[in-house]
């Protein structure tokens, strides 16, 4: 209790050192915090983004992932709605799954063959009314407002495109897309008009698709190419609604989406619809070891001796685990830069410390103190500093954060097309703040410790001896 | 008890010390023999730089000797590892300096209380024997002030009455009146001799004004780290003279 007092007292003895020396320690730890909440509000933002696009766990055909896209009806998952009633129905997964939903993905080529462009795209098929549930996920409470599905209660022949695929394909004027300006000196197609048996063959997937063909140039209107099932390729006359922001500039520049029945026929025909992945969302991210071990178990009841698989979006995203990973390597390097400043200025504190006090320290071993009770002195005076610098830090993290976060900043993540609001996550993130707080504290204490040696080391007449 | 009584305080046999000064061995105390008697009030006189306060810093445990043995209150200090005399000292040695050397941030008080906490006593006893201290030294008034906040004299006081906190065997001072006018140090020998004499402890403190040597029960004058000579003005608390009496008579000879 001495040690305490005596330590505090020391402390204060030097407020000017002190407070210069706890601004650093709590302007390293308000630094590391606020980037810790940076970095926490990216995977946040990513993570939402990919589970409310795709869900948390995803079944696939097992080799899907790897080679399913050239190919989508060899992978395609048949009998898939008795898997879908099965997991609404488990009572396992009934409470962890908020929505679990069909999508069918294939590659193809749209064209604008009124402007006489094209160009390959991903066709992605999904129920729409499920999207709109999968995009009110929001587990983190993101400032966000999750854009409406269009295709919920539109005509089956309707699709939404990337904004990229928009802008190749010509259609940002009918699309209404803004800062989307038309080529300077686009040149008139010189490729050949859709032939007239892949027009046919258009035109017998949806006879109201004719009329749609001649309702003129102002109309957004794409043709969509995919390999049917049997091998030959199929074609549907769409309505493009609208272009919207997929998030990723890779995927808005090869994006169809359209209804999954619209997607089904295109693909496999008359054939038995199939789907390429079910996507389930649950309402916690932490069930996802539970519901991947429900689904296998479910998937081992109902569809036994079937290639099919259970896979989380960290593994069908890897951008999102390098991307953490970046930033986790980023927050090291800072801690660790931040982590030697500490070191140094506590220790120079507490150098100083014992140099100005070298006689002190002679007078206390004299009177019977212990080296041992030196070395606590100084460590308690370091662990003070860190501990203050922390708390102190930790408390201007939270309120910068929130000061900024309420200023309503946006940035551009890399590879996004679209500006996001600019959150700084600290509040909540306790293992973040209290890791922090501690590593600095350590850090303190461990810098004192060499300050802290040497005075328990001086010789008692010499010490006394120091002018 | 009374052969506790009569053993002397401390006892230095053949002690040699040196000090390095870069690449340079200056001796101090060279072939010192130094009996200290119990409850006598032993005065080192020399010139400075005659090495009264390295025999000071021997005798109080705060130093080794290069050569030679050191025994204070029985125990032969060469042997005790660096906790062993930390122990020792807060045990039975208080220590005065000429610097007060008081810990500033420790009220009045809380400087007389810290070897008693050192000590491990309860607080109600520390505080009635920090009380009792104070009162005895005339600062009951002063025991919330800081040391920045008395005088010189004051500031000494609180030294003596934390010299004495544990009631050591011995309390060593190294000239106590060095930094005090002449008034002031006259009323803190003074008080010493009056502590001395109240409590029964040995008090050996050094100096180089010959105005202390009327305060002095035994007087040793050290020139160039030998002892010069030996008065003991007081006849002796049994027969301690006689049984030492060879040992004594050499080194006043010396």
């Amino acid at each position: 209790m001495m040690t305490l007092s005596l330590a505090v007292r020391n402390l204060l003895r030097n407020r000017r050192r002190s407070v210069a020396t706890l601004l650093a320690l709590a302007i390293g730890a308000a630094s590391i915090l606020l980037f810790g909440g940076y970095s926490a509000n990216i995977r946040y933002s990513l993570l939402t983004a990919y589970v409310t696009a795709g869900g948390h766990l995803q079944i696939q055909h097992a080799d899907f992932y790897q080679y399913g896209s050239g190919n989508p009806s060899a992978y395609g998952l048949a009998d898939y709605e008795r898997v879908l009633q099965g997991i609404r129905q488990d009572p396992a997964l009934r409470d962890m799954v908020n929505v679990v939903s069909p999508t069918l993905q294939f590659g193809g080529i749209a064209g604008n063959f009124d402007a006489g462009v094209s160009r390959t795209v991903v066709g992605i098929g999904f129920a729409p009314d499920d999207i709109n549930r999968m995009r009110q996920w929001n587990e983190y409470n993101l400032p966000i407002e999750p854009p409406h599905f269009a295709l919920e209660g539109a005509p089956p022949d309707t699709a939404i495109v990337g904004l990229g695929v928009a802008r190749v394909l010509l259609l940002c004027e009918p699309l209404k897309v803004g800062n989307c300006p038309s080529p300077q000196a686009a040149e008139k197609a010189t490729g050949a008009r859709l032939p007239d048996d892949i027009a046919a063959l258009s035109g017998l997937e949806d006879g109201a698709n004719k009329k749609q063909a001649a309702a003129g140039p102002t109309k957004a209107r794409i043709e969509l190419l995919a390999g049917h099932g049997r091998g030959t390729p199929n074609v549907a006359a769409l309505q493009v609604l609208q272009a919207e922001n997929q998030g990723f500039k890779e995927l808005d520049d090869v994006a169809v989406i359209l209804q999954l029945k619209q997607a089904q026929q295109l693909v496999y025909g008359r054939a038995a619809p199939r789907a390429t992945a079910l996507m389930v969302q649950l309402h916690r991210t932490q069930d996802m070891p539970a519901a991947t071990q429900a689904l296998k178990a479910l998937l081992a009841r109902l569809v036994p001796g079937q290639p099919w698989t259970v896979m989380d979006f960290e593994t069908l995203n890897p951008f999102y685990v390098q991307t953490l990973q970046l930033f986790d390597t980023i927050f090291g390097f800072i801690f660790a830069l931040i982590g030697g400043i500490v070191l140094f200025t506590v220790g120079n504190t507490m150098n100083a410390a014992v140099t100005e006090r070298t006689v002190e320290i002679g007078t206390l071993r004299s009177v019977g103190l212990r080296q041992a009770g030196i070395r606590s002195l100084f460590v308690t005076e370091g662990l003070l500093l860190g501990v203050a610098g922390a708390v102190l830090g930790v408390t201007s993290a939270l309120l910068i954060a929130t000061v900024l976060n309420r200023m309503g900043l946006t940035w551009l993540p890399p590879g996004s097309s679209d500006a996001l609001p600019l959150t700084l996550r600290v509040w909540g993130e306790t293992r973040m703040i209290v890791g922090t707080a501690i590593g600095l504290v350590v850090i303190a204490a461990l810098s004192a410790w060499w300050p802290a040696y040497r005075a328990a080391n001086l010789k008692i007449v010499e010490a006394l001896r120091h002018a | 008890m009374h052969e506790r009584l009569n053993e002397p305080v401390a006892i230095l046999t053949g002690v040699d010390k040196s000090y390095q000064m870069d690449a340079v061995t200056v001796p101090v105390l060279k072939n010192i023999d130094l009996l200290v008697r119990p409850g006598h009030f032993t005065v080192l006189l020399g010139p400075s730089g005659s090495g009264k306060t390295t025999l000071l810093n021997l005798v109080g445990c705060i130093d080794k000797p290069d050569r030679g043995e050191v025994v204070v209150a029985g125990c032969p200090i060469n042997k005790l590892s660096d906790d062993e005399l930390a122990d020792f000292r807060s045990a039975n040695i208080g220590f005065i300096f000429q610097s007060f050397n008081l810990i500033p941030v420790l009220t009045t008080f809380e400087n007389v209380e810290y070897p008693l906490v050192l000590a491990g006593m309860a607080p109600e006893r520390r505080k009635r024997r920090v009380t009792k201290l104070l009162a005895a030294v005339g600062l009951s008034d002063r025991a919330n002030n800081l040391p920045g906040q008395l005088s010189g004299g004051q500031r000494q006081r609180v030294a003596i009455a934390r010299a004495l906190a544990r009631k050591p065997k011995l309390v060593i001072a190294d000239e106590p009146t060095a930094n005090l006018d002449s008034q002031t140090g006259a009323a803190i020998l003074n008080l010493m001799r009056r502590m001395q004499e109240r409590y029964r402890i040995s008090f050996i403190f050094s100096s180089h004004d010959r105005s202390v040597i009327s305060a002095a029960d035994d007087l040793i004058t050290l020139r160039d780290g030998v002892i010069q000579s030996i008065q003991r003005k007081k006849a002796p608390v049994e027969d301690l003279d006689s049984v030492h009496s060879d040992f004594i008579d050499t080194q006043a000879g010396a």
